[in-house]
C-alpha cells in the first residue's frame, strides 16, 4: 500500500532529487499532494488521475490517496513529477509491481490522454538521479542522454511504462527524433567591410577574454560586429559544455541535435530586460537569467546606456566571480555566469560622434556617459570606437578575413596564454603581470608618461598590460617581453569618452 | 499688437518728451537702478512698452503710475490697462524696488536707459534697442573698434582654436571683442582675447547678470566683467530661457562693427546674429570650412549669401580698414616636425578630423604602425583624440 518513487525537480541550474512517496489506504476517499507543491505541481492531481484512467488502468477511487514529495521542506515546482506520481499511485495500489517500479527514476509531464510531455530542465534532473535508469519523455531523450550515466528509456505513453513493468516487455525502441533545430549559421567575419580596428578588437577580446565596449553612432555596425564574436571563439571544453547544457536545459532552451552545447552561446537581451531576466531568479525554480545562459559565451548588451542602472549593477557580481548567487526568502541557488561581456553604446544621445556634428548639450552628454560609467566601465578592457565605414569600404568588393582564419589565430593565442599562466590574459592578476606579461624599458616609460599626463589610471595601467599581452600572443611568434609598439597598439583600444578639460583650448 | 504699434508711435514722439535720464558723470544711483530692475522684471510689460514709458517718465514715476500715486502721461496712459496694472502691483509688492536695488548692488550691477549718456550710441540709434541695459564693468571698450566673434557651442577643436586665435590677434590690435559667453566658440574668443594684457571685451548674455550661464564659464564671466563689460537687457535673477538668446543676439550684433561667425550648423543660433547684423548694415564675415563638416554648413551658407570669408586676422582687420602692414612677432612652434608618413597623416587630419580606421585604410598601414603614428602625433601635440576622432591642433597660444 506504500510506494516510493525517485524523481527530481530543478532549482537554478541544478537538479534536486525528489522522492515521491504514495500511500493508498482505507479511510474517507480522498486524494492529496503534500510536500510544498506549487500550483502546477498541485494540478498534477487531475492530470495524473485522467492519464491513469485514459491508459486503461484502475484508479483507487474508494481509497485515501496521499502523495508526499520529500524532502517536504523544499518547494516543488512544475509538472515534471507527474509521471513519478502516476507510477507511485499505481504501484501503491498494486496495479504495478512495486519493486520493478522503484528501480527507475521518472521525469516528465502527463497529458490527460496518458501521453508523456517534455519539461524544461531534464538535463540537470537526470544529472542528479545518476546511477539509476531513467524514464523520460521521448522529446527529452537527447537532453537526458547527454548527462545520464545509466540507460535512458524514452517513452511516449504511460501505458508503455505499465506494459514494461507488469509484463516485463522490453522498453520501446525510439529513433532519435528529427529536431527542428539548425546550427546557428554563425555570421562570417568576411561580411564586415572595412572596420580594421573593430575587427582587431574582436580578435583580441576573443583571444584574451577581455570585455569589450563598442562606442559608435547608430548604423556603424556595432551589432553586426558583436554577433560575429562567437564565431571566432573555440568550442567549449567538455566540462564547460556540460555546465552550459544544464543551464540551457533548465532555462528551457532548445538544445542542439547532439544534446550537448558545444558552441559558445551568444545572448543579446533587449535593453528593457529586468534584473530578474538578466541575472536569474523570479519563479520558485530560480530560472537562470540571460547572464547565466551566456555562460561560456558572449553576453551582448546593445544600447548599454539604456539598461536600467539596477540591471547593470546586477552584472557586477558575475563579472567579478563568474557566478550569480540568487537568494530568495528560503531558497538560494548558485548559477554559473562566466561570460564575455560586449557592450555597445552611442557616444551621446544623438549618436553623432564626429567633431562638430553632435547636437547634444554638455549636460545631456555627461548624463548619458555617466549612466554606464563608473564600476561597469572599468570592467571593459577594450573601449573601441566604431565609425561609420566609408563609402569606399562598403562598396569595395574585397572581403575581410574570414572567421575560420581568425578563429585559428584566436585558438593559438588562447592556448599560449593557458599554457603560460593557466588563465586567459584577461584574468591575469596584477601581481602576475610582471611574470607573465613583462614589458621592456621603452614600453614602461611610455606607460609612465601616459599616467603622468593623466590619460591612464592605475587600473587602466594593468588593463593595458593585459591587452598588450594578448596582442602579442596573437602574433605569429609572440615575444616574451612586450615592446613599446604593442603597448602603443593596446593604448588605441582605450578611447576617451569625455574631454578631460572641457572646452578650453586657449 | 496694436498696443505695441502705439508704443512705437509714442516712442517716435520722444524727441518732444522729457527724457528719463540721469545727470552725466554722476555715480550710479542705486535707487534708480532698483526701480529700473523692478520695471524690467514686470511680466508682460515688454521692451517696447517699457521703452515708451521710460521716454516720458522717470523710473520712480513709472512705478508711481503702476502704484496709482502718479498720473500717467497722456501719451502713455493707454499703455497701462487696468487688468495688467493689478498684476504688476502684486509683483511689485512681492519684490519692491528696494530689494531689487540691494540685489543689483550686491552684484555690482548698474542699469542704463536710452537717456543715459553712457548708453551705447549704436544701440540708441537701433530700431529695436533694449529698454534697460544692465551692466557689470565698464563700457570703455565701446570707444574702440568692435568685432563680434560668435559660433556654435558644439565646436570642433579647430573651430575653437581659430576663435581663440582670432580673439587674441584682434585684441592685440586694440579691437574690442564682443561675444555671447556661450560654450564653444563664444567662450574661446574671449579666452583668446583675455590672453592680451589690456584687451577690451564685452559679453552680451541672455539671462540675469548675477547668474553665470553656463556654469562652467563662471570664471570667464568674472574676467570679462573685470576687463570690460557684461551686458544684459534682463534684470538679475532671470533664467537662461531659450527664447532670450535670439533677442540677446540683436544687441550683440548692434554693438559690433563686424560680426565673424566661426563655426555654425545650418540652423545655428549664430546665424540669427548674422541676420540681425545684416539687417543693420553691419559687415558679416564667416570662416569657411570643409563642405563635409557639419559645423561648417552654416558658415559656408553665409559665404554663399555674400558674407566675407575669413581665413586669418588680416581679413577682419581689412574689413575694419585697419592697416595690416606691420611687423608681426614670428611665432615659435616648439613641437617637433613630423616626418615621413607621420607628416602625411597629419596633413590628412588637418583637412578633416579622422579616425584610426581611416588612417589604416587610406594609408594602407598595418594597425600597429597607424597606432604608433597617431600616438606620436598626439604625444608631440599635433593631434588630439576624443571619442576615437583625431583633430589637428594649432600651436598653443601661450607658446607663441
Amino acid at each position: 500500500m506504500l510506494a516510493s518513487i525517485s524523481s527530481a525537480s530543478v532549482l537554478g541550474a541544478t537538479g534536486r532529487p525528489v522522492t515521491v512517496e504514495v500511500h493508498v489506504g482505507t479511510g474517507l476517499p480522498s486524494y492529496q499532494i503534500i510536500g510544498l507543491p506549487d500550483e502546477a505541481c498541485r494540478e498534477s492531481r487531475d492530470r495524473v488521475r485522467a492519464a491513469v484512467l485514459s491508459s486503461g488502468l484502475a484508479w483507487p477511487t474508494d481509497k485515501r490517496v496521499t502523495v508526499n514529495l520529500a524532502p517536504s521542506g523544499e518547494r516543488k515546482t512544475g509538472a515534471g513529477l507527474d509521471v513519478a506520481i502516476a507510477v507511485g499511485v499505481l504501484a501503491a495500489f498494486e496495479q504495478l509491481p512495486s519493486d520493478a517500479a522503484q528501480r527507475y527514476g521518472y521525469v516528465g509531464e502527463l497529458g490527460l490522454d496518458g501521453s508523456l510531455r517534455p519539461v524544461p530542465g531534464v538535463a540537470p534532473m537526470v544529472g542528479v538521479l545518476c546511477g539509476r535508469e531513467i524514464v523520460v519523455p521521448v522529446a527529452s531523450q537527447v537532453e537526458a542522454r547527454v548527462v545520464a550515466t545509466a540507460a535512458v528509456h524514452p517513452v511516449s505513453r504511460l501505458r508503455e511504462i505499465a506494459d514494461v513493468l507488469i509484463e516485463g516487455a522490453p522498453w520501446p525502441e525510439s529513433a532519435l527524433p528529427e529536431l527542428a533545430y539548425t546550427e546557428q549559421s554563425s555570421a562570417d567575419l568576411a561580411d564586415v567591410h572595412g572596420q580594421p580596428i573593430a575587427r582587431l578588437a574582436l580578435e583580441v577580446a576573443a583571444a584574451g577574454g577581455h570585455h569589450l565596449l563598442f562606442v559608435g553612432p547608430p548604423g556603424a555596425g556595432k551589432t553586426m560586429l558583436a554577433s560575429r564574436l562567437v564565431g571566432i571563439l573555440p568550442n567549449l571544453e567538455r566540462q564547460q559544455a556540460l555546465e552550459v547544457t544544464m543551464i540551457h536545459s533548465a532555462a528551457g532552451l532548445t538544445l542542439p541535435p547532439g544534446g550537448l552545447v558545444r558552441r559558445p552561446p551568444f545572448r543579446a537581451p533587449h535593453h528593457t530586460s529586468s534584473v530578474v531576466a538578466l541575472v536569474g531568479g523570479g519563479a520558485a525554480t530560480l530560472r537562470p537569467g540571460e547572464a547565466s545562459i551566456a555562460h561560456g559565451g558572449v553576453l551582448f548588451l546593445d544600447e548599454l546606456g539604456e539598461f536600467a542602472p539596477s540591471v547593470l549593477d546586477g552584472l557586477r557580481q558575475p563579472l567579478e566571480d563568474g557566478v550569480i548567487r540568487v537568494a530568495r526568502a528560503n531558497i538560494r541557488a548558485t548559477l554559473p555566469a562566466r561570460f564575455l561581456l560586449i557592450g555597445a553604446t552611442n557616444p551621446c544621445p544623438c549618436g553623432e560622434a564626429a567633431p562638430g556634428a553632435c547636437a547634444c548639450g554638455a549636460t545631456a552628454k555627461a548624463k548619458y556617459v555617466r549612466r554606464f560609467s563608473g564600476p561597469l566601465l572599468d570592467r571593459f578592457d577594450l573601449r573601441v570606437p566604431v565609425h561609420m565605414p566609408g563609402v569606399d569600404a562598403l562598396v569595395a568588393g574585397d572581403r575581410g578575413e574570414p572567421t575560420a582564419l581568425v578563429a585559428r589565430r584566436v585558438a593559438a593565442a588562447r592556448r599560449r596564454s593557458l599554457d603560460r599562466a593557466g588563465v586567459l590574459n584577461g584574468a591575469l592578476a596584477p601581481d602576475d603581470l610582471d611574470r607573465h606579461a613583462p614589458i621592456d624599458h621603452d614600453a614602461r616609460a611610455l606607460l609612465r608618461a601616459e599616467i603622468e599626463r593623466g590619460r591612464l589610471t592605475g587600473r587602466g595601467y594593468h588593463r593595458i598590460r593585459r591587452v598588450a599581452r594578448t596582442i602579442a600572443d596573437l602574433r605569429g611568434e609572440p615575444p616574451d617581453v612586450i615592446g613599446a609598439e604593442i603597448v602603443e597598439e593596446a593604448l588605441q583600444f582605450r578611447v576617451r569618452l569625455r574631454s578631460p578639460v572641457p572646452g578650453r583650448v586657449a | 499688437m496694436r498696443r505695441v504699434a502705439a508704443g512705437q508711435q509714442v516712442l517716435d514722439a520722444q524727441a518732444a518728451a522729457k527724457m528719463a535720464s540721469a545727470p552725466e558723470g554722476a555715480p550710479p544711483d542705486p535707487q534708480r537702478t532698483g526701480a529700473l530692475a523692478a520695471l524690467a522684471s514686470l511680466d508682460g510689460l515688454g521692451h517696447r512698452r517699457l521703452r515708451a514709458v521710460l521716454a516720458h517718465h522717470a523710473p520712480d514715476e513709472a512705478l508711481g503710475v503702476i502704484a496709482g500715486t502718479h498720473h500717467a502721461h497722456q501719451l502713455v496712459a493707454r499703455l497701462f490697462p487696468v487688468e495688467s496694472v493689478a498684476g504688476w502691483r502684486r509683483q511689485l509688492e512681492a519684490c519692491p524696488p528696494d530689494l531689487w536695488s540691494e540685489r543689483c548692488q550686491a552684484g555690482r550691477i548698474t542699469a542704463l536707459t536710452a537717456g543715459d549718456a553712457s548708453f551705447p550710441a549704436s544701440l540708441r540709434a537701433d530700431q529695436f534697442p533694449p529698454a534697460v541695459l544692465f551692466v557689470i564693468g565698464t563700457l570703455g571698450g565701446l570707444a574702440r573698434r568692435r568685432v563680434a566673434i560668435v559660433g556654435t557651442r558644439n565646436a570642433t577643436l579647430h573651430g575653437r582654436q581659430f576663435a581663440a586665435r582670432l580673439g587674441r590677434d584682434l585684441a592685440a590690435e586694440n579691437v574690442t571683442i564682443v561675444s555671447g559667453l556661450a560654450r564653444g566658440i563664444d567662450a574661446e574668443a574671449h579666452h583668446g582675447a583675455l590672453t592680451i594684457a589690456d584687451a577690451a571685451v564685452i559679453g552680451v548674455v541672455g539671462n540675469g547678470l548675477d547668474r553665470p550661464y553656463p556654469r562652467q564659464n563662471a570664471q570667464l564671466w568674472a574676467q570679462v566683467s573685470e576687463h570690460g563689460a557684461l551686458l544684459s537687457e534682463w534684470p538679475p535673477g532671470t533664467a537662461p530661457d531659450a527664447f532670450r538668446f535670439p533677442l540677446r543676439n540683436r544687441i550683440l550684433a548692434a554693438l559690433s562693427e563686424v560680426v565673424v561667425v566661426v563655426e555654425s550648423r545650418e540652423t545655428g543660433g549664430s546665424l540669427i546674429t548674422a541676420v540681425e547684423a545684416a539687417e543693420r548694415g553691419i559687415t558679416v564675415m564667416a570662416v569657411p570650412g570643409d563642405v563635409r563638416a557639419r559645423g561648417a554648413r552654416g558658415t559656408n551658407a553665409l559665404i554663399g549669401d555674400g558674407a566675407i570669408p575669413v581665413t586669418n586676422v588680416d581679413d577682419v582687420l581689412t574689413a575694419l580698414s585697419i592697416d595690416t602692414r606691420r611687423q608681426r612677432a614670428t611665432t615659435f612652434d616648439p613641437r617637433p616636425l613630423p616626418r615621413g608618413v607621420d607628416a602625411d597623416v597629419l596633413e590628412r587630419v588637418r583637412r578633416l578630423p579622422c579616425t584610426l580606421d581611416e588612417v589604416v585604410t587610406e594609408f594602407q598601414l598595418p594597425i600597429t604602425a597607424a597606432a604608433m603614428t597617431m600616438a606620436r602625433l598626439e604625444r608631440s601635440g599635433w593631434v588630439y583624440e576624443l571619442g576615437g576622432w583625431f583633430e589637428a591642433v594649432d600651436p598653443s597660444l601661450e607658446s607663441s
